[in-house]
């Protein structure tokens, strides 16, 4: 059984009377351990999809099942919880709480599990070694640079030890060296710990790193293709 | 915990906004707290000279001699000043006869009120007789000795020491005279009293009227005026066994000074109540503002997996700790106010004549304040509660969005 199934899935926005298609008759599957990506150009739907994949948003035909889970039929809170237990996100402006210290910040969704504090803050003492920013535990955002931000955006999404991590244009803030470094400790983790990792880019060097390409145009399902690993 | 912790970090989020807030919730909380000390000060000030002049804290009548006045409804003291003096948190009991008369000089007459007292208990505690020094009371309650008013005094065209004739109606309808000598003089300020004020001993006083050992009032002065519901239920279960005779408050006994104070109260609830709304606007608009700002963040906050309770909660917690620091910082302020205004006071000599009347006391132009730590704390609170209520709104507004739209905000 796969682990995330998207089924002849639609999503339309609607601006004031105007219907905006941004996925049509998407059909996917995504099974335990990939390192997926979902490429195309703006406005293709690699959002979108990321968003349905990820349990915040509902699709306006067809069906997502993640983990068993029917978001059609699930309410806004089992969906809270789902997201909480089992989807990690990494976002492309990294979107660290500014008030929190980076370490807090990886802590955030261990504290929404009311996971007590000492054995939070050793799980990601623990993570901020394996990411290569220990040290940086008691910095705020504001004093981090791009790459050391978006580890620490790794490392929260990690923290909870998720079934899939989604990441949307995860390195489109960074310098191509940064970029390909943390490619790299994605997909490590990936291969370390069997996390699921599915992004979204349009850059051809990160689309090239990845297992599954699969590339999404005007909404419609292009091309799916998998390396043999 | 956490909550607390994040609520408190997110508070400090734009430290100038929060600081101006806070100084807007906590002086607020200051103004109410002192202006409420300083008219409860003054009046304690006013109720007090005026329950120690009048009807005492609680005052025992015949039924119906409250709304007539009417000089025949007296009644006999029997040992109603000794039993009610012996309950706990009396400090006096004044018995006083109200005679309407004519008082005449060699030269002149003039109406009257001629009260009837027990000099010895009324010179302790009635303020009108507070500078008359020993020489100038009445020495007994069956002397010939009368304490008169400064104006009546100009009026009779009479000194002190010399002797005038107040006549009144015996009880058995004819007119009654006693000759009685001026020994003292009262400047109390106020016109009615000053023209028309004579005292005498309340023997001499029954013997105008053929009412010896009767009373038209026994007023009551407490020690502690708080005591005065307690100490009402206590005079009243002990005057059951005398029919006819009913005790009430000064509220009742003194109606103009009550609706007096509370009309002046009301004026200032009303002030107060503007003040506290612009505060709850200013707390709305800068939580709003708050929220407003971090929608993008709320967005991956609920992406994350917090649910929209918890993101509503997060702004009350916000909005509680604004309010409970206004709150301890206001009172701080509040208290340093009122402690000023209780050992200083406010000086309006300058600004309002030396007998100006209010309720029927004479105002006393330097206002103190007194302390009200129930009301402070009372106040404290509804505004800690107008707060958290401020931030209902931003909260339900926070708590509406979806992740999707969240993350859209810049």
């Amino acid at each position: 059984m796969s682990l995330i199934e998207l089924k002849n899935v639609s999503k339309i926005y609607r601006l004031g009377n105007q219907e905006i298609p941004a996925l049509t008759n998407v059909s996917l599957t995504f099974d335990e351990g990939e390192f997926a990506v979902l490429a195309g150009p703006s406005g293709s739907g690699k959002t979108t999809a990321l968003n349905l994949i990820g349990c915040l948003d509902r699709p306006t035909s067809g069906e997502v099942i993640v983990s068993n889970l029917t978001l059609g039929t699930a309410s806004s809170k089992q969906l809270a919880d789902f997201r909480l237990h089992h989807i990690g996100f990494i976002f492309q402006s990294y979107n660290l709480i500014p008030v929190l210290t980076a370490a807090e910040n990886a802590e955030f969704t261990l504290m929404l599990q009311k996971v007590p504090k000492l054995k939070r803050r050793k799980i990601v003492c623990q993570l901020f070694a394996d990411l290569g920013i220990d040290g940086l535990e008691d910095r705020r955002p504001a004093d981090l640079s791009g790459g050391q931000q978006q580890r620490v955006a790794i490392a929260r999404a990690m923290a909870a030890n998720p079934h899939v991590i989604l990441a949307d244009e995860p390195t489109a803030n960074l310098d191509s060296h940064t970029a390909e470094e943390l490619l790299a400790l994605m997909r490590q983790l990936n291969q370390e710990k069997g996390t699921t990792f599915i992004f979204s880019s349009h850059d051809d060097r990160v689309i090239s790193q990845a297992q599954r390409v699969i590339r999404l145009e005007d909404g419609r399902l292009a091309d799916d293709s998998k390396e043999s690993q | 915990m956490d909550h607390l912790f994040l609520a408190w970090k997110n508070l400090w989020r734009n430290r100038r906004r929060t600081i101006i807030t806070l100084a807007a919730i906590a002086f607020s909380i200051m103004l109410v707290q002192a202006a409420h000390n300083l008219s409860y000060g003054v009046y304690a000030g006013m109720v007090d000279s005026g329950v120690r002049a009048g009807s005492g804290h609680i005052a025992v009548y015949r039924q119906n001699y409250l709304e007539s006045r009417d000089e025949t409804l007296h009644f006999p003291d029997r040992n109603l000043i000794t039993e009610i003096t012996a309950i706990a948190g009396v400090e006096e009991v004044l018995p006083r006869l109200y005679i309407p008369a004519l008082a005449q000089s060699s030269r002149e007459s003039r109406g009257v009120m001629v009260i009837g007292v027990d000099p010895q208990r009324e010179r302790r505690i009635n303020p009108f007789l507070k500078e008359l020094n020993k020489n100038s009371m009445v020495r007994a309650t069956d002397s010939r000795d009368a304490v008169i008013g400064v104006r009546l005094l100009d009026e009779l065209q009479i000194k002190p020491g010399q002797k005038f004739v107040v006549t009144a109606q015996h009880q058995d309808g004819k007119l009654h005279s006693e000759l009685l000598r001026v020994r003292g003089v009262i400047k109390s300020g106020m016109k009615d009293i000053d023209g028309s004020l004579i005292m005498i001993g309340r023997e001499r006083a029954g013997l105008l009227t053929g009412s010896s050992g009767s009373v038209h009032e026994l007023a009551i002065i407490l020690t502690n005026s708080d005591d005065k519901e307690t100490v009402l239920g206590q005079v009243s279960t002990l005057i059951e066994a005398h029919p006819g005779i009913e005790a009430v408050n000064w509220e009742r006994a003194m109606p103009n000074l009550a609706n007096a104070i509370k009309l002046d109260y009301a004026s200032q609830k009303f002030i107060f109540l503007i003040i506290l709304l612009i505060v709850t606007i200013g707390v709305i608009n800068t939580l709003l503002m708050s929220v407003m700002e971090r929608m993008r963040e709320f967005g991956v906050i609920l992406a994350l997996g917090s649910k929209p309770m918890t993101l509503r909660i997060m702004i009350m917690t916000e909005a509680l700790m604004l309010g409970l620091l206004a709150a301890a910082i206001g009172t701080l302020l509040g208290s340093l106010a009122t402690w000023y205004l209780v050992s200083t006071g406010i000086d309006l000599a300058a600004f309002v004549p030396e007998t100006l009347e209010f309720g029927g006391v004479v105002f006393d132009p330097i206002m103190r304040a007194s302390w009200d730590p129930a009301w402070m704390v009372k106040i404290a609170g509804y505004v800690t509660g107008l707060t958290l209520l401020a931030s209902l709104y931003p909260a339900i507004k926070a708590g509406r969005i979806t992740p999707v739209e969240g993350m859209r905000h810049h």
